[in-house]
């Protein structure tokens, strides 16, 4: 596997503008600045296209072992953090500017579309909490098939099996997406035929009850939709017209690569975590002279690639993780089912070696699944500040007429 | 010989223990999955405690021999293989039974007993009771719709207050009854002693999450996003926060501290922290939902309207903090704890920001059309009922305001900002030059909109009335007049005086112009020294510009009774007087002539009768009448 496809890729990419929108470039210089402090403020928004692209260089530039993964998500959300920062500082410099026509309606734009992102941000710390339920049905299976916490040598037994089993069933259910959910169910009791003829009204109520607790563990209603909301941040997302740079003095730029940055970002978590009616049907029509347009427009392609794979289709969320769970709890289910016992050593060191990829994914799963979801937090927090910021000094400077 | 006994004891123990189990797996017989026993078989439920007992000493047993003998006695892994199997049954069946009795003993709360009955029925102020005094309608009845909202704010807040005393503080209540938690008790031990603490935990919260779910629908939690928020009509949101500060009491002062409660007492003597894990697998997700609501109010467009609803539910938040605080103590559920935090600064900051846009919103208020009759501006009432409402949350709003208004000096120069003095203002915390800033610019802006009257006597009336009413609310409100200040209260009493000073000068002294003597005498006639065609000519003229006066200035409109009475009086005691000693001295030389009655109009009487149709708002039908003739 190569170590970094996207080199490969895109090296013809890396030398295309270099510089900004070659409109500005040459329009603004040609504008005698009326504004004030048109040199700095130039200087700073090519900083910051170069910022926003390195970022996306770096992400882009992972082995594809790593893409959605969850140290990658959370670069990914780190590079947003960046992004989100310097912009702030943008506009911070350019309170004038921004109170003005055009200016004044292509922030307003601005912040509407991040009101949106706040709910994908909702939508994302709850299919984060999701994970971590099926982290512990996982965590289960390792309990009852590893051999980390007896203190002596424990054969594997027809009892241990069984516990792991209940486990998989559970995580099999919890991780069905919604669509599929019936379809599934009777796959489930085909694979798990054997066990489960049980009609017990209790049980019958649990596995009620797991469907019942997805829909608990949404906090929006129903009727929200991942997809939607994309769509909705991604409405009107356009690049400015050459007479739209002039107006602003540049500033519609980074307005739309912030636009670009918050629509993608939003979309790659929704690629990647489970949520609400999940859809990737975004489109991304980022003009090429954009530095950053190539290290986003190929990740996008990528990661919708990931979503077509075989084995990905029907997944709930693209997370690296996430596959490593449902392949190693699918194989372990497999193997649950076609052990006899006693066990042979073939397969008891096969069940070891799962139990070991599945003690892989859990530490995993430790290591990052909490700073995710501070993280996705943070993301909230920050895009409600700069919208309040922004807002107030509207307010306090805004004419009517 | 003592130790085969015991040997055989024990295994004769097992064997029976092991036929209980095995009697109740439920996936080998049909009877196992219909009955559950602790359901149907007290003492059947206590056998077969005591046979996991059995099995678990047992399972401790083997692992000790295996562990001596090293793994080489085949008989021994066989041994330990059998009773983790059995185990794993015993297991199983108590996860069961353990849901079972969860889900039989878990029905919503009862909220409804928890309201104070009175709650359901706020009264909403009717619709004539708001209009106040306000006879005048005009164009801008989006003022008047605002004025109603607030006034129902105040209402509706003044009802509620009284019904949360059922949940002003934390209070318990059982969830479950006594023998249920020691069976769950009972099988927790059992669980977590045997390794499957997690199952134990998964169960648990997925049962009482849905519980909490119903009691959720019951206190009418809805799951909204922030955009459902941010698209519903104010109107109904406020009856949505109205019911959320009701529904989050019960839900942190009851509902999660009962839960929390439940989770102590069963599994508080199995082992540390298990209790936390559970109440918090339990309630983190309704804690989220709960709070999710709150959040998208405190980043909800800012608007003036929303203020006091937002401070209400500060008011309510920083009221339950201390409680979110008791019951959300753990380090696990540290987020929740923080989330309250955050979202209660994050009002605080509405409620600041809120303010300093209505300040702005005051001062660029456009409406250019004046207000006939020169009453008070609907902006004037708005602001006044505004500000009186933020002096009823002045508790609140002194913690919050702590930093002066944004005033003059930055724009000074600038024609369109007012600049006020704080040197004359000094020890007046924050919020008091708020107001009192509120004030200065809806002052400036009525100067701005004085402008617009054609007649310059109403201008200055205009004023006067917009200004003596800001004293009188000022004056009304003990809070406000606090506030502002007596210094600040005689600056604006001396405004309006002087209003209605300017207001006789611009009218009145045209008039009385008419009644001097100079002009009249004719020098170098020595027979009589006045000039009758000049005497003629006065009374002409002061009798069509009293005329003229009283026309339009009946029209007029000063709607305070007191000020109406006082300013009519001082037009009576310049007028009456100075027409009373003009006819004294020359009404014998009109009278001498032709035609008296065209020249001297009307008595004395006939003013006094005719200033008392100033100011009513009223057409005259007819010319002044002629009372005494």
């Amino acid at each position: 596997m190569p170590a970094t496809d996207y080199q490969g890729t895109s090296s013809p990419l890396t030398n295309i503008g270099r510089s900004l929108l070659p409109v500005r470039r040459d329009q603004v210089h040609a504008m005698e600045s009326p504004i004030g402090g048109s040199a700095s403020n130039e200087a700073e928004i090519e900083s910051f296209q170069r910022r926003v692209a390195d970022g996306f260089h770096e992400l882009a530039s992972v082995p594809s072992d790593e893409l959605l993964s969850l140290p990658w998500v959370r670069k990914l959300l780190d590079v947003f953090l960046c992004c989100q920062e310097e912009f702030r500082v943008i506009l911070f410099n350019n309170i004038a500017l921004v109170k003005k026509s055009p200016m004044d309606r292509l922030i307003a734009d601005f912040y509407e579309r991040t009101v949106k992102a706040l709910d994908v941000c909702n939508a994302i710390r709850d299919g984060i909490e999701q994970i971590r339920q099926w982290q512990k049905l996982l965590e289960i299976v390792l309990c009852a098939l590893g051999d980390s916490n007896a203190g002596y040598q424990r054969s594997l037994g027809e009892g241990q099996f069984r516990r792991a089993r209940k486990a998989l069933i559970d995580l099999a259910i919890g991780m069905l997406d919604e669509k599929d959910s019936g379809q599934a169910l009777a796959h489930r009791n085909r694979s798990f035929g054997r066990h489960n003829t049980s009609g017990s009204h209790s049980k019958d109520h649990h596995h009620r009850s797991l469907g019942h607790f997805r829909s608990l563990s949404w906090s929006v209603s129903r009727s929200w939709s991942a997809a939607r909301q994309l769509q909705a941040i991604g409405n009107n997302l356009a690049a400015p017209r050459g007479n739209e740079v002039l107006a602003t003095n540049g500033l519609a730029v980074p307005v739309y690569t912030m636009g670009s940055v918050l629509l993608f970002v939003m979309w790659a978590l929704v690629a990647a975590i489970p949520c609400q009616d999940r859809g990737l049907q975004v489109h991304f029509n980022v003009p090429r002279q954009f530095l950053w347009s190539s290290p986003i427009l190929w990740l996008h392609e990528r990661i919708l690639e990931e979503s077509k794979k075989r084995d990905r289709k029907n997944a709930c969320g693209l997370l690296r993780e996430i596959y490593q769970m449902e392949k190693c709890s699918r194989l372990l289910g497999e193997l649950a089912d076609s052990v006899q016992f006693p066990l042979s050593e073939d397969k008891e060191s096969e069940v070891k070696q799962r139990v070991k990829e599945l003690e892989q994914v859990l530490d995993a799963l430790k290591e990052d699944l909490e700073p995710l979801e501070k993280q996705v937090r943070e993301v909230f927090h920050r895009i409600v500040r700069s919208r309040t910021e922004g807002l107030d000094s509207f307010a306090r400077g805004h004419n009517p007429e | 010989m003592e130790l085969p006994e015991n040997l055989n004891k024990d295994s004769n123990g097992y064997e029976s223990a092991e036929k209980i189990i095995l009697r109740w797996d439920s996936t080998a017989s049909e009877d196992a999955r219909e009955r559950m026993i602790f359901e149907t078989d007290r003492q059947e439920a206590d056998l077969y405690l005591q046979a996991v007992d059995e099995i678990q000493r047992s399972l401790s047993n083997v692992s000790i021999s295996t562990s001596s003998n090293a793994g080489k006695n085949a008989n021994a892994v066989d041994d330990q293989s059998k009773v983790n199997t059995t185990i794993q049954i015993a297991m199983a069946r108590l996860e069961d039974e353990f849901r079972n009795i969860l889900i039989t003993h878990s029905s919503a709360l009862e909220t409804d007993s928890l309201f104070d009955p009175s709650s359901s029925s706020i009264s909403t102020p009717s619709h004539h009771e708001l209009e106040e005094d306000d006879t005048l309608s005009n164009d801008d009845s989006s003022h008047h719709d605002l004025l109603q909202l607030q006034l129902q704010l105040q209402h509706c807040e003044s009802s509620d207050s009284s019904t949360y005393r059922s949940t002003s503080s934390i209070r318990e209540v059982d969830l479950m009854p006594s023998e249920a938690i020691c069976d769950l008790q009972a099988i927790a031990m059992r669980m977590i002693s045997s390794g499957y603490l997690r199952e134990c935990i998964q169960v648990y919260g997925s049962v009482r999450k849905s519980a909490i779910d119903s009691s959720f629908r019951k206190l009418g939690i809805e799951k909204l996003s922030i955009g459902d928020v941010q698209r519903l009509e104010w109107e109904a949101l406020e009856s949505k926060i109205r019911r959320w500060i009701r529904a989050a009491k019960v839900c942190v002062r009851i509902l999660f501290a009962s839960e929390k409660k439940l989770c102590e007492q069963i599994f508080e003597c199995v082992g540390t922290d298990i209790d936390d894990a559970c109440f918090m697998e339990t309630v983190k997700g309704p804690a989220i939902q709960l709070f999710n609501f709150a959040e998208a109010i405190s980043i909800s467009r800012r608007s003036p309207e929303k203020l006091f609803k937002i401070l209400d539910l500060h008011d309510a938040l920083m009221d339950l903090l201390p409680d979110i605080e008791a019951v959300f103590d753990s380090k696990s559920s540290d987020s929740i704890r923080v989330q309250a935090a955050e979202i209660l600064s994050r009002l605080a900051e509405a409620a600041r920001g809120i303010l300093s846009e209505f300040e702005s919103a005051v001062l660029r208020e456009p409406s250019r059309v004046p207000v006939p009759g020169g009453t008070i501006h609907p902006l004037t009432r708005y602001v006044m009922n505004y500000i009186s409402l933020i002096s009823d949350y002045k508790q609140t709003l002194i913690e919050l305001i702590i930093s002066k208004p944004s005033t003059g000096s930055r724009y000074s120069g600038d024609q369109t900002t007012p600049d006020m003095e704080f040197a004359e203002l000094e020890g007046k915390t924050p919020l008091a030059l708020h107001l009192i800033w509120i004030i200065v610019v809806l002052q400036f802006n009525l100067d701005g909109k004085s402008k617009h009257y054609r007649d310059a006597s109403l201008a200055h009336l205009f004023i006067m009335n917009n200004v003596h009413y800001i004293v009188q609310k000022v004056k009304g409100s003990p809070e406000l007049r606090e506030m502002i200040g007596d210094d600040y209260l005689r600056k604006l009493t001396g405004k309006f005086r002087q209003a209605a000073t300017s207001y006789q000068r611009a009218t009145w002294v045209s008039v009385l112009y008419c009644l001097r003597d100079e002009g009249l005498h004719v020098s170098g006639s020595f027979s009589s020294g006045v000039s009758k065609s000049a005497l003629r000519e006065r009374f002409k003229t002061f009798n069509a510009m009293f005329e003229e006066v009283h026309r339009t200035q009946a029209t007029w409109l000063i709607p305070d009774t007191q000020l109406r009475e006082e300013l009519r009086i001082s037009i009576s005691e310049k007028v009456i007087p100075a027409y009373r000693s003009f006819l004294g001295r020359f009404r014998s030389h009109i009278e001498s002539g032709r035609h008296p009655e065209n020249y001297i109009k009307y008595s004395v009487e006939d003013l006094e009768t005719a200033v008392l149709d100033f100011f009513e708002g009223y057409p005259v039908s007819q010319h002044l009448r002629k009372r005494s003739q």
